[in-house]
């Protein structure tokens, strides 16, 4: 199955804004965001949040076909 | 009213849109650009957001609040892009019949915007820039730090539940 995938801020700036992965069916966002970490070690830093659909999910989270899967580093803070 | 814009925010829009004949409390929250943070000269801050979902979420987070606190409205703004200092980069403003919900849900939702909307923040200060997380702290030594001038810095977060 085919994934879509979207980059955002610091890790857009390393990863590109968007992409596009071929993945096994029934792989979870946790196996997509390893492989990507394993394309780019330094990856492993970066605290992530992860989108699908635009839904926040956990690691867990079965993708589909066609899924939008959005990586986000932690938002904007302030106090 | 649930807005991720690339202008500047006009509050009036805001009062506009919260206006309720049942209101007999208006409150706003207006988050600006300081010119200073951490011991850096701020220049300007600079916003990116995940547009669809960030005005989505805001408009989650709105009724959440109004049933919470019985709002009559609430409207929220978040602008994008170049922000210069003194200029404001949310706006939020909450109607209830009296101010003590209105102050309490006006709180409540810029915190949760914060943690939860997808929108970030990209400082730049004299001498360099950084984007900033969730956490206030020293700016991350590693990765993009290693470029000497830009840093990545949050703590570690797990994904959030709702």
């Amino acid at each position: 199955m085919r994934v879509r995938l979207r980059f955002f801020a610091a890790l857009r700036e390393q990863m590109g804004a968007r992409g596009e992965r071929t993945l096994k069916p029934g792989a979870t966002v946790e196996i997509l965001w390893r492989s990507l970490v394993a394309e780019r070690p330094e990856l492993a830093a970066v605290p992530i949040r992860f989108a699908v659909n635009e839904t926040y999910v956990e690691g867990s989270h079965r993708l589909a076909d066609g899924d939008e899967v959005a990586f986000f580093p932690p938002v904007s803070g302030g106090r | 009213m649930f807005r991720v814009t690339r202008r500047p925010i006009v509050v009036a829009t805001l009062l506009r849109a919260v206006r309720d004949p049942a209101a007999g409390a208006v409150v706003t929250f207006l988050g600006t650009t300081r010119n200073e943070n951490a011991g850096r000269r701020v220049v300007r801050l600079e916003y990116e957001a995940f547009h669809r979902m960030a005005e989505r979420e805001m408009k989650a987070l709105a009724a959440t609040a109004a049933r919470r606190w019985a709002l009559r409205k609430v409207a929220m703004v978040h602008r994008i892009g170049v922000v210069p200092v003194g200029e404001a980069s949310v706006a939020i403003a909450a109607s209830a019949a009296h101010r003590a919900e209105a102050f309490t849900a006006c709180h409540w939702l810029i915190d949760r915007l914060k943690e939860i909307v997808p929108i970030w923040k990209r400082e730049h200060f004299r001498g360099g820039q950084v984007w900033i997380g969730a956490q206030q702290g020293t700016p991350d030594t590693r990765g993009r730090a290693a470029s000497g001038r830009t840093a990545t810095r949050g703590r570690r977060r797990r994904p959030v539940d709702r």
